[in-house]
């Protein structure tokens, strides 16, 4: 996330300039939106209280002290804004109780190892992204960022607060009010079904069969 | 020293550096000695990098030009 990007259009969102709103917006209205819906369920409910949000915003920018970095600033403000969303329309989410229910089992089904505990998979390094690759990497980011909606609602959860806002686990459990153990099973079985995704989409083949040397 | 089962299953934990220190070694020097699981872990970070650029590329506000004309009207001063 481009935090220091966000610090340079501060003067310009304090003179209301409409182009710094813009570019505020489309710089993190879409990831709002998805950690907005951890806490509302609907798209339409989340979009709405992160419109909402960004009104509060504004108005409070001039009490903006600049201690943590503005993105996070505006984070806290969406997961107010959501909450409360929820709150008022009766939706209460007791994470507690869905890391219960979606922490149970291996996050890898043991048909993927040998009986030994050696894997019964290879995998291979996957490329870097180029400028050739782009439109490839577009796709497989869409598909990830399919992915991560179907997730559980409390995985969901917990890697968009950990991997995408980069929230310390203290933090995050205190939101969630779910314990640190849990949020550590949650958040590996959401890498863990996220890593199967993009491989799959990275390495179409799986290494089963003998490849031909070229690829090699 | 843990199996590529349990080092897959603990990759999160190894990550997080929320593992006793015996236990973190063991990890350790399984991925030392094991390519397939070093490769596996790369590939998970690599999945977390993917994670954040995926989230936000996500879609724009569902009507950007309303939303934007309601932050500057909110900014005006004298607008309340």
């Amino acid at each position: 996330m481009a935090l220091d990007e966000d610090a340079a259009l501060l003067p310009r969102l304090r003179a209301g300039e409409e182009a710094a709103f813009r570019e505020l917006v489309r710089r993190h209205h879409g990831r709002l939106v998805r950690l907005a819906g951890v806490f509302t369920g609907a798209r339409a409910r989340a979009e709405e209280a992160v419109q909402d949000a960004w009104v509060v915003v504004v108005t409070g920018l001039d009490g903006y002290s600049g201690e943590a970095p503005l993105g996070a600033w505006i984070t806290g403000i969406v997961m107010n804004k959501a909450r409360n969303r929820a709150a008022r329309d009766g939706r209460v989410v007791s994470f507690a109780d869905l890391a219960r229910s979606e922490a149970e089992g291996p996050a890898l089904e043991p048909g993927r190892f040998m009986p030994d505990g050696h894997w019964a998979e290879r995998f291979s390094a996957w490329p870097s992204p180029t400028p050739e690759r782009e439109a490839g990497d577009r796709q497989l980011l869409a598909r990830i960022g399919d992915a991560l909606e179907t997730l559980p609602p409390a995985q969901r959860a917990v890697v968009l607060l950990r991997d995408v806002e980069g929230h310390e686990p203290a933090a995050i459990c205190r939101a969630l009010g779910i314990t640190e153990a849990n949020m550590r099973v949650l958040l590996h079985r959401a890498r863990t079904r996220l890593r199967d995704v993009a491989a799959a989409l990275i390495e179409p083949a799986p290494a089963k069969r003998s490849i031909p040397a070229t690829r090699l | 020293m843990p199996t590529c089962q349990e080092v897959a299953e603990q990759a999160t934990e190894y990550l997080e550096k929320a593992m006793p220190r015996r236990e973190r070694l063991g990890v350790w020097a399984h991925l030392r000695v094991c390519p397939n699981c070093r490769t596996y872990l790369r590939q998970f970070m690599g999945t977390i990098a993917l994670t954040r650029r995926a989230a936000a590329a996500a879609p724009p506000p569902d009507d950007e030009d309303r939303l934007v004309a309601a932050m500057k009207a909110a900014r005006t001063p004298g607008a309340d």
